[in-house]
């Protein structure tokens, strides 16, 4: 599938430590030196521990459509960076910088400022 | 017994209660009260130092060739030795690295903290006792603590606490820093606020394990939020994270089996009653 993934983008908003760990377990499977950008559309947005899921919608050139699955912080971390259960909705647009599984399955991880909607938008101000 | 024998008696039963309910004098202990979140970077046993190797750990040669070995699964795109993932408590003294904020609630025989990750609850007794011999293990230990009045002006400044009777699995942090199978860890620890900033909480904390050549002293500063948040964490809510066998693997939102690891083989299957092809 030729799904709409681009290279790493640069700059502030999108720099985040590489590696950086941010849950309170190993994140070892996610792949955190070769990142991808995935754009495609929120299916659901799950507001629940030990980790927050997104799960986004991604339409290949084919037009056959991958979910995603990807694993953030807990919601208590992002209430504290500024995120709600409501921040993300069905049928939203946003592009996200995934650390994909290591299989090439297609789940991965994400950090609540490396979320942002296709107009440009971030999900979370940047601190 | 006579009249006055029992007003005695009922007098001493009165007086010993009495005593037993002196009121709690809040005003003797430091001001531990409130929100404390970690200051420093996430999961670092020593929080001066890099993640992983970067501790700089006094392992044994055995346990180090043990956390070699596990960093290299890590590399592979494995969970490696970390055993958190499965929900279980971090344990001690790896849940002072703080991955959520704590409270500290102090009463006349116990000091409670409370961690937002639940099961993370820490009963300090400082009400004398010795530790028990039948005791259960436990993840978070049995604590026994004593304060200390430092320089004699009737008030506590320094918490001093002895944490044994722990449970394993259990690692440093989730690099999978290991401590030793035994399962004999002693944990010894000073909590104390800064003498200027009063919303400064120091831990100064030194681990005795079989797992070390020699025990291993690490500081956690914490701060005092000044508008706490507080938000449920119940760890087994929806874990992605599936141990099968000796392998672990992440479910989709269908609820699907992914692998984590390339080539990694999927389940055995052969308790099910598959379709002959």
């Amino acid at each position: 599938m030729g799904l709409v993934r681009t290279a790493v983008l640069t700059g502030l908003a999108w720099a985040f430590a590489a590696g950086a760990v941010l849950a309170h377990h190993s994140f070892a499977m996610f792949d955190t030196e070769h990142p991808i950008e995935i754009a495609g559309t929120v299916r659901e947005f799950r507001w629940v521990a030990p980790h927050t899921v997104l799960v986004v919608e991604v339409k290949g050139q084919d037009g056959t459509v991958e979910h995603w699955t990807l694993e953030g912080g807990t919601p208590s971390l992002l209430r504290r960076e500024g995120m709600t259960a409501t921040s993300l909705k069905p049928g939203e647009e946003i592009v996200v910088r995934v650390n994909p599984l290591r299989s090439g399955a297609p789940g991965g991880s994400y950090q609540a400022p490396q979320v942002r909607f296709r107009d440009g938008r971030p999900v979370v101000a940047p601190h | 017994m006579g009249k006055t024998s029992a007003v005695v008696l009922a007098l001493t039963v009165m007086t010993g209660r009495v005593a037993a309910q002196q009121p709690f004098d809040q005003g003797k202990y430091p001001a531990f009260d409130g929100q404390w979140t970690r200051v420093g970077p996430i999961e670092r046993y020593d929080p001066t130092k890099p993640y992983a190797r970067g501790q700089e750990a006094p392992l044994t040669p055995e346990y180090q060739a043990l956390f070699d070995a596990n960093l290299a699964e890590v590399a592979r795109g494995g969970i490696g030795d970390d055993p958190v993932y499965r929900c279980i408590p971090e344990g001690m003294p790896r849940a002072m690295n703080l991955v959520f904020p704590m409270e500290i609630v102090i009463t006349r025989d116990t000091t409670y903290l409370l961690m937002e990750n639940p099961s993370n609850l820490r009963r300090i007794y400082t009400d004398g006792r010795a530790f028990p011999t039948d005791e259960s293990p436990s993840w978070m230990g049995y604590s026994i603590g004593r304060w200390i009045d430092e320089n004699g002006d009737g008030r506590y400044e320094v918490l001093e606490v002895e944490t044994r009777n722990l449970k394993n699995p259990r690692t440093f942090d989730s690099s999978g820093l290991p401590l030793h199978k035994d399962a004999q860890t002693v944990v010894k620890e000073r909590f104390f606020l800064d003498r200027t900033k009063p919303d400064t909480l120091y831990d100064e904390i030194t681990t005795y394990d079989h797992a070390l050549t020699r025990p291993w002293s690490v500081t956690k500063t914490m701060h005092r939020e000044s508008k706490p948040v507080w938000v449920e964490t119940i760890c087994g809510e929806n874990n992605l994270h599936v141990n099968i066998g000796n392998q672990i693997y992440m479910l989709n939102d269908a609820g699907e089996l992914m692998p984590i690891k390339k080539d990694q083989p999927p389940p055995d299957l052969k308790h099910f009653n598959m379709p002959k092809k």
